[in-house]
């Protein structure tokens, strides 16, 4: 006696994606990532010419020196497109809130040693500019970045600068028990405080540089040995020196910057290794880094000696030396070579 | 049915979602003679002889951490026995 068979009837789709897809990686169903990245950028037909540029469209690779033979060789390692991108952030900034209300109800704040209060209001709290000029430079990365798999990690960066610099904010309104007091001293100190404003004045200048990369490669400079110097090396100071409620909130600094640098590794790889464009791509990184390193070193060193000096912090002088030589290391593992020392900028 | 001297297939039925893509990606990467059948809201993977799913290769694709353990998320039903299942990989073959 025949039994009973289930059968699925499998409906072929038409096609599995698009034919760029396709083309670029078989016919197979494509991810979403694919499908939101690849082939998006507008390249023909542009019928406006920009009023400001003559040489230029509106979209153009021309924007930078550095040059990809295929922009969509390149891809965010972490295969960010709106909704993994989204539900990353919110996390993210869930996790902050959490800690925030831990610190809040445990009074941490308070409880922290002076010099640590004087450490945040003088040093750490005024980079929320920092970060405000951050999101500026990121976010003009990616209007002109040519190739929607290398602007889209650049405009989710910028929403995470701006993020940063409101968990910042949030933080100086808590020191102050909701009122902005600590905040506009912090303003203060990042418009008048001469220890910063070797920082303020690399971060500005890059605001009137022209292409897009440099400031954005620039801002890297900086950030590689600020992040290491603030987050990491002063979080583990914190902890051994009674700062509990320091070492909560650097964490979240940290892990965003290894998320962070994980694209931006992968696009200084891209360029200095593409096959067409690898050689002169790595001359024009080395102009960048003979250029801004030294400027780089020299803010960053300048606001470790004004931590020393006003919170009596004896070794984050050496962190800044360490991370300056750990960037210019980095540096030339991609083939870039730093030729400047870092005294030469200041 | 006698399946005796032969190598007998085995294989994963995986929900069709953007995680499982990156999966299966990775599992044709390792298992060069995999065949993937597209069913509606499915996927199955079959391997002659033996399957293996790496954690490193996984991870790759998908762009994030990824733990073996993850695995049960995807997975509606397999064929074979499960003969390994550790942190680095998971292998799938017929053991008798």
């Amino acid at each position: 006696m025949a039994g009973y068979q289930l059968r699925t009837l499998v409906i072929e789709p038409k096609r599995n994606t698009f034919d760029y897809l396709v083309e670029r990686f078989g016919d197979r169903p494509a991810s979403r990532y694919q499908e939101g990245s690849y082939n998006v950028q507008p390249v023909a037909n542009f019928h406006y010419r920009p009023t400001w540029d003559a040489d230029r469209e509106i979209y153009d690779p021309n924007y930078t020196a550095l040059k990809l033979t295929d922009p969509y060789a390149y891809k965010d390692p972490r295969q960010f497109y709106y909704t993994p991108y989204v539900a990353d952030a919110a996390q993210r900034w869930e996790a902050f809130a959490q800690t925030l209300k831990y610190v809040e109800d445990r009074r941490l704040l308070d409880k922290m040693p002076e010099n640590w209060h004087a450490f945040l209001t003088g040093f750490v709290l005024p980079l929320r500019h920092y970060e405000s000029g951050a999101q500026l430079i990121s976010s003009n990365a990616s209007r002109f970045a040519w190739g929607t798999t290398v602007s889209q990690p650049m405009a989710f960066a910028s929403f995470d600068r701006i993020g940063n610099a409101q968990m910042l904010s949030l933080i100086g309104l808590a020191m102050a028990g909701g009122a902005a007091d600590t905040l506009t001293e912090a303003k203060k100190n990042w418009l008048y405080s001469a220890q910063l404003q070797g920082l303020r004045k690399f971060v500005e200048e890059l605001f009137a540089e022209p292409d897009w990369a440099v400031s954005l490669i620039a801002l890297d400079l900086a950030d590689v040995q600020l992040y290491p110097v603030l987050y990491t090396h002063t979080d583990e100071r914190a902890l051994v020196r009674g700062a509990t409620a320091y070492s909560l909130f650097a964490s979240h600094f940290n892990g965003w910057f290894a998320g962070h640098r994980r694209w931006l590794t992968a696009l200084l790889k891209a360029w200095s290794e593409d096959p067409q464009h690898g050689e002169s791509n790595r001359k024009v990184l080395g102009d960048i880094v003979d250029r801004w390193y030294p400027q780089a070193c020299a803010a960053v060193r300048l606001l470790a000696e004004g931590v020393a000096e006003a919170a009596g912090s004896t070794t984050l002088i050496a962190a800044a030396d360490r991370a300056a030589a750990e960037s210019a290391g980095e540096l030339s593992r991609y083939g870039i070579r730093v030729s400047a020392g870092p005294g030469a900028g200041s | 049915m006698s399946t005796a001297g032969k190598v007998r297939p085995v294989g994963v039925d995986l929900q069709d979602s953007e995680d499982t893509h990156a999966l299966v990606e990775a599992i044709e990467a390792d298992n060069p003679a995999a065949e993937v059948v597209h069913m509606p809201g499915l996927i199955r993977v079959t391997v002659v002889g033996e399957l293996v799913i790496r954690r490193d290769s996984v991870t790759e694709r998908m762009g994030r951490d990824w733990e073996t353990h993850e695995f049960q998320l995807n997975i509606v039903s397999y064929f074979g026995t499960i003969a390994e299942w550790d942190d680095d990989k998971i292998i799938i073959k017929w053991e008798h």
